[in-house]
């Protein structure tokens, strides 16, 4: 309470946002993987109809999260009738762009018809408006946040990037777990899971370097030091940084089996929406200091261990 | 045609917090909604300390952030320079939320009563849930207007109507001879949180 009086800690967007930026990333992640393993031969192609069976209806089901949060969901039609005036409005139109042509695309190549199959042309012709629509929805999940010039934790350029990887990182994993869970041990999908640790290692240095700008600027220090060392410090240390990459990294490199990967996967794709929580969670805005005086929340004095669980979570 | 604002006296202000029970009564918000708020500061060191009261409301900005993010156009400036919100065209997304730097929008899903959990609801309280619902609605951001209703009566916001160290003043700032416009020329007018580049209309003078 104190917290939201002084203006710092946004508590508007919780978990269905953040499984609606989680599934959007993942779904457009997939289709995108299994576009380019597609141009990549036939002998990709089975893995390749998994990629783009996951795009569609993950972010078909993200999108009805984002509407569950509305607060008058008879309006939502109208954000279509402004385009340009915000992200929000953009991203509908990227998003609705590639729930069409990911639409076209499962129906008319996977389920029901596969009249795609044998037009190599059309479909990749398909595929190429899908891989654009579909990587401006997994950057559009971080744009979005790092249009909130107000808040300096998400405004920075790393947020769209490190949002693209973990998409792009957790799509892949869903691909990875479909094929694994449909056919037994295949060298292709153990390359896939290789590309992934790369992909893994990135995701860690990008996250470094996000955090470690967050710490070093005043704006921005309180949110990464919440994540770091407060009341998130659970949800990412756990989360994102054990589960959603060490675990799935150490997996991937050492192990080369079916069900290996996917427990790697499973593990890698919570870690993915607890990262969009955490980041959401986070944000906050610098504290109001005016005229030489400084006001911020006053800080609860320290509490004997029993009565700790009594504080409320996340209080900044 | 004017453009509204507010000049804040922080010299004046000892923070009695009669802006924010004026704001209520007269906007009837439930409770935890502070469409007015008050925010104590300090600064010095131990002998020498000095408590200082921050009056917040939505500052009306000339490039608000919230205007920018908004979707629907939902949220815009009137031709009185007022920031005023569309409930009939806002989605209710919550991104003016992270827009605005100063937190002066309030989410409000339903009128939460003021008593404790199984106390019947007050005759005065259905009416001020029915009051509030009318003029804002639920679902949608709510926030300060400038008191709209009390200006086409041609009186001041109710804030600065009851503020007894007449800390607040109210005004245009498009005329020059207005007092607010004196008052910031001369006393070295300031605005909260230059650097997000929002241009407030709401100008606080020095404490010292």
């Amino acid at each position: 309470m104190s917290s939201k009086l002084h203006g710092l800690v946004q508590t508007e967007w919780g978990w269905l946002i953040a499984i609606y930026l989680f599934l959007a990333g993942a779904g457009a992640g997939a289709y995108v993987t299994g576009v380019v393993l597609d141009f990549m031969g036939p002998e990709w192609a089975t893995i390749a109809k998994i990629g783009v069976f996951f795009g569609f209806p993950s972010v078909l089901i993200g999108t009805l999260f984002l509407l569950a949060d509305l607060g008058k969901v008879q309006n939502a039609w109208r954000v279509a009738t402004k385009p340009g005036t915000s992200w929000i409005a953009r991203g509908t139109i990227i998003i609705s762009v590639f729930l069409i042509v990911s639409f076209i695309h499962l129906v008319f190549w996977i389920f029901p018809f596969s009249g795609l199959e044998n037009a190599d042309g059309l479909r990749h012709l398909l595929g190429i408006v899908g891989l654009i629509f579909g990587i401006g929805t997994m950057v559009y999940t971080g744009l979005l946040l790092g249009d909130a010039i107000p808040i300096p934790f998400w405004s920075t350029v790393l947020l769209p990037i490190l949002f693209f990887v973990s998409a792009l990182s957790t799509g892949i994993m869903a691909t990875i777990l479909g094929s694994s869970l449909l056919f037994q041990d295949s060298d292709l999908v153990h390359g896939l899971a290789r590309f992934d640790i790369l992909l893994l290692v990135m995701e860690i240095v990008i996250l470094s370097a996000f955090l470690h700008g967050a710490h070093r600027l005043p704006s921005s220090q309180h949110s990464a030091k919440e994540v770091l060392f407060g009341g998130l410090s659970r949800f990412f240390w756990m989360g994102v940084a054990l589960c959603g990459i060490l675990i799935p990294l150490l997996i991937d490199a050492i192990f080369h089996n079916n069900f290996m990967a996917i427990v790697a996967a499973l593990f890698g794709l919570a870690g993915g929406l607890i990262l969009r929580y955490v980041v959401l969670k986070a944000g906050a805005m610098p504290p109001m200091d005016a005229a030489g005086f400084s006001f911020r929340p006053v800080s609860k004095p320290k509490l004997p261990m029993a009565a700790r669980g009594m504080v409320p979570p996340g209080n900044l | 045609m004017a453009r509204y604002g507010m000049v804040i006296d922080l010299k004046r202000c000892y923070g009695c917090y009669s802006c924010v029970m004026a704001c209520k009564v007269k906007n009837h918000t439930p409770p935890g909604v502070f469409w007015a708020r008050i925010l104590k500061g300090e600064a010095g060191k131990y002998p020498n300390v000095v408590r200082q009261a921050l009056p917040i409301l939505c500052m009306h900005c000339e490039d608000p952030g919230c205007v920018k993010v908004c979707p629907t156009g939902a949220t815009y400036l009137d031709e009185d320079g007022v920031c005023v919100i569309d409930t009939d065209i806002c989605v209710g997304c919550k991104y003016c939320f992270m827009g605005c730097p100063y937190g002066a929008r309030y989410a409000v899903e339903e009128w939460g009563s003021y008593f404790p959990e199984g106390l019947p609801v007050t005759p005065l309280e259905e009416f001020q849930a029915r009051a509030f619902e009318e003029k804002s609605g639920f679902g949608v951001p709510t926030k300060c207007d400038f008191c709209a209703d009390r200006r086409s009566f041609g009186k001041e916001p109710s804030c600065v109507a009851a503020c007894p160290a007449e800390a607040r003043i109210f005004g245009d700032l498009d005329d020059p001879d207005s007092e607010i416009s004196f008052l910031i020329k001369t006393r070295r007018g300031f605005v909260l949180k230059p650097e997000v580049g929002t241009n407030p209309k709401v100008y606080y003078l020095p404490p010292r």
